[in-house]
């Protein structure tokens, strides 16, 4: 997976690039919009990650040009403005989601991995598997080593979101959302107690753990043998 | 064009008032004696055309004329002013006392009652005219009595310029006297004025003494000084505010400033520098949620928290928050309960958040194994919306402020997590305000409320 970032900021630019390339994903880095916008137009890359105050063009412009080229490629916002119009903007001008600074890099990392994600949708699966942990989506029924574990409503939707995400770190913030519909910093002990909930249910009784905390970070769902993408 | 001082244009309007009147009187006097003069005028010429019409009859020919003579010049020469003609009817002047006047043709044959008047050159004539038939004379005498009145008509026009320049006169002691009457009564707003004028940012603690004015102006210094109280109020939240971000801004940064410094004064293995990091990075979020907050505080004050106006079912939203907080809840032994039911207009993630607020900090203070109840209830016009739990009472002082950013009922200590950084309830009160409700708080006997009363307009469902 290629991507572009550009931000003019150097300590920020750097660390994304070092985290990101750590986290798997081929970066090129810019700082200058004219530069971007010359790569972002000859080259195919797969997200296009913006700050909007940048030397030569801003990040608005330079969407603005490569949407009129008619690349459909995602585009991700950073920006230290956090003003209605400013997203509004954003978000008219065809970018796909936007991040305000300061943000943390789970976060950005989370947001990356689901645009990349939107453009090849998921086949729907029925079934899902991760070590001896199997679950079935439809009857709503988690089994681990042939044996059944009772889930409630949210434990089976938190369950069903790591494993759909599994081998990334998920924050906190996104879990309220994609859970709860908490759309907001609401108080982050409940993620804490939920996780610990349900790892009662899924891990405690046996050997291997599949739920991994992430200090500072978030949780993460994932087999220790398999090999994270 | 600039606008005439208050000063000016109370003494011109006071002069105006004084010259109008006096013009009126003036004029009204005037006239009055003028018509009164006529009167005496057409009464005396009526009696002495009468007394002459008298011995004039008595004669029983115009030959008799000289003997009546003297009896005519008794009657009609005892007044200097008063001339007196008689005509025979060919034209012949029988008599003229003191002596010929040049009565104008046309009031000759004026026989009938009527006074008319003439001025020719300087003098000023009233006269009357008659015509008496005399036994044996086909054609009848005629009497004219002629009354000189330029004495009069000098004294009117005396009189008439000295009113004019009495009025002159008076019109300018009462433009001076209104000066003086309207300078003296503006006295107090130009004090006022000079209070204003002496304040500054520094000096908002000052107030206008509110004795020494007069009632007129009481309501506009009350709305003054109670305007200057508002002001004096967000400048000191103001400069509260500021000094509470530095402050709360201090503490996370010596934390790492302290931590990091410890760590890098010696070689240490990894772990202890990967300790030392999510420990900075728990700080770090924590200064991020902070500026995240302050910067929703500073927008909501400045109204730019425009929020999407739909119909809301409170009841809904308390449900989802419920069971969000149920595990942190059931995790210390807290029930929670809900009941009733309403509506709001409103922005649901607002609201969402602003409720959010409240459950998080109910369950912050509320002991283990109690229990807290939200009670939704829909009045008339309103709902409110109240978040009960038990917990220590609040002292009645710290209701008010709870709102306030940073404040904390014990400076000393820092309640629950720390990412309570007391921002939360002023988040809560900026969104309620937002949405044009009213929020507050109520402790008694071991019981702490919030009440949320949001106005309930319902919406033509689209």
């Amino acid at each position: 997976m290629r991507l572009l970032v550009a931000e003019d900021e150097p300590k920020i630019g750097t660390y994304l690039q070092q985290g990101l390339t750590e986290a798997g994903f081929n970066v090129d880095r810019f700082t200058n919009g004219k530069v971007a916008l010359q790569y972002a137009l000859s080259e195919a890359y797969d997200l296009l990650i913006l700050d909007v105050m940048m030397p030569g063009m801003d990040g608005w412009e330079v969407l603005q040009k490569v949407r009129a080229s008619g690349k459909d490629v995602p585009v991700l916002f950073l920006t230290a403005r956090d003003r209605v119009e400013d997203r509004v903007k954003g978000l008219e001008l065809g970018a796909d989601d936007y991040l305000i600074k300061p943000f943390a890099f789970s976060e950005l990392l989370a947001r990356v991995r689901t645009l990349l994600r939107r453009g090849c949708s998921a086949p729907s699966q029925t079934h899902m598997k991760l070590a001896d942990l199997e679950v079935d989506l439809l009857k709503r029924r988690a089994i681990r080593s042939g044996k059944r574990i009772d889930l409630t409503a949210k434990e089976f939707a938190l369950l069903e979101l790591l494993l759909r995400r599994r081998g990334e770190v998920l924050p906190k913030s996104l879990i309220a959302s994609q859970v709860w519909d908490m759309n907001f910093d609401s108080d982050s002990n409940v993620i804490e107690v939920a996780v610990r909930r349900l790892r009662a249910k899924i891990d405690d009784d046996f050997e291997v753990k599949l739920i991994h905390t992430s200090r500072g970070m978030g949780y993460m769902l994932d087999a220790p043998d398999s090999e994270s993408e | 064009m600039k606008r005439m001082s208050l000063t000016t244009r109370m003494s011109l309007m006071f002069m105006l008032a004084v010259t109008a009147v006096l013009t009126v009187a003036g004029l009204s006097f005037s006239n009055l004696s003028r018509h009164h003069f006529k009167m005496l005028d057409q009464q005396a010429l009526n009696e002495k055309l009468i007394s002459s019409q008298k011995i004039l009859t008595g004669m029983s020919s115009i030959n008799q004329f000289s003997e009546f003579k003297p009896e005519l010049e008794a009657l009609l020469g005892a007044h200097r002013d008063l001339t007196a003609l008689i005509i025979d009817g060919d034209g012949k002047l029988l008599f003229a006392d003191p002596g010929p006047v040049n009565v104008p043709e046309k009031f000759r044959t004026r026989i009938n009652k009527d006074l008319w008047e003439w001025s020719d050159q300087r003098q000023m004539y009233r006269g009357m005219t008659s015509q008496i038939s005399i036994v044996g004379q086909d054609k009848p005498l005629t009497v004219i009595l002629v009354d000189d009145v330029t004495q009069h008509m000098a004294f009117f026009e005396t009189l008439e310029r000295w009113f004019l320049i009495g009025l002159v006169i008076c019109a300018l002691v009462s433009a001076a006297l209104g000066w003086m009457v309207a300078s003296n009564g503006l006295r107090p707003i130009r004090q006022v004025t000079e209070v204003a004028t002496s304040m500054s940012a520094k000096s908002l603690k000052e107030r206008i003494p509110l004795t020494p004015v007069p009632k007129e102006l009481q309501q506009m210094v009350l709305s003054f000084n109670a305007m200057l109280s508002r002001l004096d109020d967000a400048f000191v939240r103001l400069s509260n505010f500021s000094a509470d971000i530095a402050h709360e801004l201090r503490t996370p940064v010596s934390n790492l400033m302290t931590h990091t410094e410890v760590v890098l004064s010696r070689k240490r293995n990894i772990e202890d520098y990967e300790d030392t990091l999510y420990s900075n990075l728990d700080e770090f979020k924590r200064m991020g949620r902070m500026i995240d907050d302050m910067l929703f505080l500073a927008k909501s004050d400045n109204g730019l928290i425009t929020h999407e106006i739909k119909s809301i079912n409170l009841l809904e939203i308390v449900e989802k928050l419920i069971e969000y907080y149920r595990l942190l809840a059931e995790d210390r032994g807290i029930s929670l309960a809900v009941s009733g039911k309403g509506c709001a207009t409103g922005d649901v993630l607002m609201l969402h958040r602003a409720l959010s607020n409240l459950l998080s900090n109910a369950l912050r203070y509320t002991p283990e194994g109690q229990s807290i109840t939200i009670d939704v209830q829909q009045k008339e016009l309103s709902t409110v919306i109240v978040v009960e739990n038990p917990g220590t009472t609040i002292a009645p002082q710290h209701l008010e402020r709870l709102f306030d950013r940073f404040y904390r009922v014990d400076p000393a200590r820092r309640e629950g997590s720390p990412s309570n950084a007391g921002l939360g309830l002023s988040i809560t009160r900026s969104i309620v305000e937002a949405h044009d409700g009213k929020i507050w708080c109520t402790s008694t006997d071991g019981k702490t409320a919030f009440h949320i009363e949001l106005p309930s307009i319902q919406l033509p469902t689209a």
